[in-house]
């Protein structure tokens, strides 16, 4: 394998780890209410701006801002799932679809109004720092950002497992009714599902800001990406969801090399997102395994 | 030459053979009932025959003409037409507006559709509600309108899902009358329904299916006789019906 | 009674807006009108209004009639305008055949997008995933190809004297009579297949696809043949766009925020309703030109990298903030009233404006029947 080939496979299976931790959140919320949140993208947005914030004004390291970012995001969404999307759970798609693109759209314009257009920069001494694997440049930035991401999915993974919340989601996932028969607080899982996927996808927006400017407009890229993956690894699939990650970062950054330009490289994640929806819509690994 | 006729359908989901080879024919006039146990294939085998699923063997004809991968809209436009056991009349339509769908296969003019909807809406006792939207209806209500909307396709063959399931006694009379007027209208029928006074009473023949496969075919009387029915099915469930029909 | 009063309403507006132009500078109107909006200013809010009217009407036909949620949209609309350009500075057709060629182009690639997606079975969010994905396809294609100019867009060249053949204008007035003919004639398309088999099909469709094939509805060639329509209609759109602004580029038409204003109006006016995408469009679009005249008037001059690297107390900052904030911030603002407006009638009524005006004056119908 050549060079340019290694690093285009290790840089993808880095940004995929960061796709896992969107793309699990939005496949946990897809998962447990059964609801699609175009709004997605927009939280990891917000994400990221509260980090460059915290670290442009008080000089907050970015992953001490993740740490704290936990607690507030999951208590963004729980209140998100109580005000805006209790009342579409149930509803048809189409309702849940419009409520969720008014989301967005308001939230990337009161991102704009508040922060404006302009991209910034996050900037952190060790930045630039790179390291050697076996011939492939690696930024520990970037390492960093894939060994949180991998981590928080492997805990999200141990926590719907083991704990009994964790196991009342999964309840809540596979059977509704079911779940709400056994004495399931149904409302309290919806908010419990939803803070922990918008907590998931801010904390993949912050680690990857000391190498990703911050924009209004980096939601929707990220929305559609995570929901490539989703529909790749099976919705509500958990796993699934890490592996398609992993396919789609490499899919990015090979098809950056084999694309007549760099910039075109989503294409190739569109292309392959088209066709998992027409021929395998179950996703490669099978639907709601998790 | 049968109207329908079908020969060894078989249907398959993942390793369960929901419909087994099954042999069903209906003559022209007829009305021919179908029954059997909870999931013994039955609203299966109306999807088969409606074009709603794909039999993975066995051969179907309509009309002295296969419709194997056919569309449902093509099989409806035939003149085969089948309801729902779980009514879907469209929730924001009139009923007008619902039976004129129908209407619209044989009638491309909007006008001719509303005229021959108000006919079939008279048919089947629907006028004084013709102007409620699809999701202000009664149960009975839906029963009719699902009825109407397959009648106003014009269908030579029509295939009833349980259109007396959840009735009350005097709905289900009310509803055993209009299917009289369409078997006077000349539409031959094939009716599933678990009310059994009503199946043995209005059809000519009965097919059983049990466990996906047609276990016994015959006249009403010979149906009720026929010692494999019983034991299969009839014997716990005739009863139970006979006593406990309002519920069901 | 009511349907009656509606079209004497419709009809005085209707005569209302083909005289507009003769008044547009007229004493009364310049007195009425907020401040510092020139007659033209008012004649361009109007073309904007007739125009996005117009394109929530195209979507209306797949998105409201039909159903499917479409939110790439963008993607037609950005085609028709590439198409009718092209034909226009490269084989020297003039737009008004050439936006005929964008339609026909953009109902293949509707039809084309329809077929795929509706073969294979997709319906409501996959449907809506694939739209939003054929438009980012196209925008990196467009973004990517040096023939149509890339990232850069086309600039059309500019005549000092156009004739009416190359669709170009000095003043607002043509545009405007233009946009309004087009909104007319779209709900003239509209009310028809509203009350044609086609449309007893489409609405159908959207309520109960199963249903509708069961009693005889070719539900996939019905939906293709609506995309086709409501992607030629956008495609029609497309080519007004590139004659009144000048100038397309790829990053300002094929993107998620454009899709998302072209339903917007449909879904907030009311979805599947003639007249629901023209009232919406009436909403928002005075809406959203209000708040930018009024909110977006200066701005401070200071960025806000500026203020955040700039040598004063965090109380200091925060103050100069607010000051930067009130001058209207990093713009936006009509945009946020829209994303608002989308999710309250969403959630309040989920129809639209209008079936829930019919809803309100149905009701009080009732309770006076009930009273009498």
């Amino acid at each position: 394998m050549s060079d340019v080939y290694l690093q285009a496979l290790i840089s993808g299976l880095m940004i995929g780890g960061v796709y896992a931790l969107v793309a699990v959140g939005l496949t946990l919320i897809f998962g447990v209410m059964d609801i699609i949140n175009f709004a997605h993208g927009e939280f990891l947005m917000f994400g990221m701006y509260g980090a460059f914030f915290a670290s442009a004004l008080f000089g907050i390291d970015p992953y001490l801002s993740a740490v704290m970012a936990l607690p507030l995001f999951f208590a963004i969404g729980w209140a998100v799932q109580g005000v805006l999307i209790r009342p579409v759970v149930g509803k048809s798609h189409a309702i849940q679809i419009l409520l969720t693109l008014g989301l967005s759209l308001l939230m990337q314009a009161l991102a704009q109004f508040l922060f404006s257009a302009d991209f910034q920069s996050l900037k952190v001494d060790y930045g630039s720092a790179t390291f050697d694997l076996s011939g492939a440049r690696v930024s520990y930035t970037r390492l960093a950002a894939f060994a949180i991401s991998m981590g928080m999915c492997a805990a999200l993974w141990v926590f719907l497992q083991r704990t009994d919340t964790g196991k009342a989601l999964r309840a809540c996932a596979e059977e509704h009714e079911g779940a709400q028969a056994v004495g399931i607080d149904i409302a309290r899982m919806y908010k419990i599902a939803f803070g922990l996927g918008i907590a998931c996808v801010a904390i993949a927006g912050i680690v990857m800001t000391p190498f990703f400017y911050v924009a209004p407009v980096v939601g929707p890229k990220f929305t559609l990406v995570a929901f490539v993956i989703v529909v790749l690894g099976g919705l509500g699939n958990i796993p699934g969801a890490v592996a398609g990650a992993l396919i789609v970062g490499v899919v990015e950054s090979v098809g950056a090399l084999v694309m007549p330009s760099p910039s075109l490289k989503d294409l190739a994640v569109y292309v392959l997102f088209i066709l998992v929806l027409l021929f395998r819509p179950q996703g490669l690994f099978g639907g709601k395994g998790a | 030459m049968s109207l329908m006729e079908a020969k060894g359908v078989t249907r398959r989901f993942g390793g369960l053979t929901a419909v087994n080879a099954v042999d069903f024919r209906v003559e022209q006039g007829e009305i021919v009932g179908l029954i059997g146990p909870n999931g013994a294939g039955k609203t299966t085998f109306f999807n088969l025959i409606s074009g709603f699923l794909r039999p993975d063997e066995g051969e179907i004809r309509f009309d002295g003409q296969s419709i194997i991968g056919h569309k449902p809209s093509d099989i409806c436009k035939r003149g085969m037409t089948r309801t729902f056991q779980i009514v879907k009349p469209f929730p924001e339509m009139t009923v007008t507006d619902n039976v004129m769908v129908g209407a619209f296969n044989h009638h491309r003019d909007r006008a001719a559709a509303r005229a021959k909807a108000s006919e079939v809406i008279e048919l089947v006792g629907l006028g004084p509600q013709a102007a409620k939207l699809g999701r202000e209806l009664t149960v009975a209500g839906r029963k009719r309108v699902e009825l109407a909307k397959a009648l106003a396709t014009e269908p030579k063959l029509m295939l009833l899902d349980e259109v007396m399931a959840g009735l009350t006694p005097s709905e289900v009379a009310g509803m055993i009358e209009v299917l009289g007027r369409v078997r006077a209208a000349g539409v031959t029928m094939v009716i599933v329904e678990h009310v059994m006074q009503v199946i043995m009473n209005l059809s000519d023949r009965i097919y059983v299916l049990h466990h996906g496969e047609a276990i016994a075919e015959g006249a009403p009387d010979q149906i009720v006789s026929d010692a494999k029915v019983t034991k299969a099915y009839l014997g716990e469930s005739f009863v139970a019906e006979a006593g406990g029909g309002a519920a069901s | 009674m009511a349907a009656l009063r509606a079209n004497w309403f419709y009809l005085a507006v209707l005569i209302g807006l083909l005289i507009l132009p003769a008044y547009a500078e007229s004493e009364f109107v310049t007195a009425v009108m907020p401040r510092g909006l020139s007659g033209s200013a008012l004649l361009h809010i109007f073309v904007l209004i007739f125009f996005f009217a117009f394109m929530s009407q195209a979507w209306n036909i797949i998105g409201g009639f039909a159903g499917q949620l479409s939110i790439g949209h963008a993607a037609f609309f950005g085609i028709g305008a590439y198409v009718s350009t092209i034909c226009y500075v490269h084989l020297g057709l003039t737009p008004w055949l050439g936006m005929f060629v964008a339609a026909v182009f953009t109902a293949l690639v509707g039809a084309g997008l329809g077929l795929i997606s509706f073969h294979y079975g997709l319906k409501g969010p996959f449907f809506a995933l694939v739209t939003v994905a054929f438009a980012e396809i196209t925008r990196l294609i467009l973004l990517h190809w040096e023939f149509v100019g890339a990232a850069n867009g086309i600039l059309l060249p500019f005549s000092p004297n156009p004739t009416f053949w190359e669709f170009q204008f000095t003043s607002k007035e043509p545009y405007y009579y233009i946009a309004l003919a087009m909104m007319l004639a779209s709900i003239a398309l509209v009310a028809w297949i509203a009350r044609s088999r086609f449309g007893y099909y489409l609405h159908a469709i959207r309520q109960d696809e199963d249903a509708a094939e069961a009693v005889g509805v070719p539900t996939k060639r019905c939906k293709v043949q609506a995309i086709a329509l409501s992607a030629a209609l956008a495609g029609l759109g497309g080519t007004f766009y590139a004659q009144y602004t000048q100038y397309i580029v790829p990053d300002d038409m094929v993107v998620g925020r454009v899709s998302v204003e072209i339903l917007l109006g449909a879904v907030i006016g009311g979805a599947g309703t003639v007249m629901g995408p023209i009232v919406g469009a009436f909403i928002l679009i005075p809406v959203g030109e209000a708040t930018r005249v009024i909110f977006e008037g200066g701005g401070t001059g200071t960025s806000l990298s500026t203020l955040i690297a700039a040598d004063m107390s965090f109380g200091d900052k925060f103050v100069a903030y607010l000051d930067y904030l009130a001058a209207g911030g990093g713009g936006g603002l009509a945009i946020i009233l829209y994303g608002c407006l989308l999710m309250v009638v969403v959630l309040g009524m989920p129809g639209g404006v209008l079936p829930w005006l019919a809803g309100l004056r149905a009701r009080a119908r009732r309770r006076a029947e009930a009273s009498a």
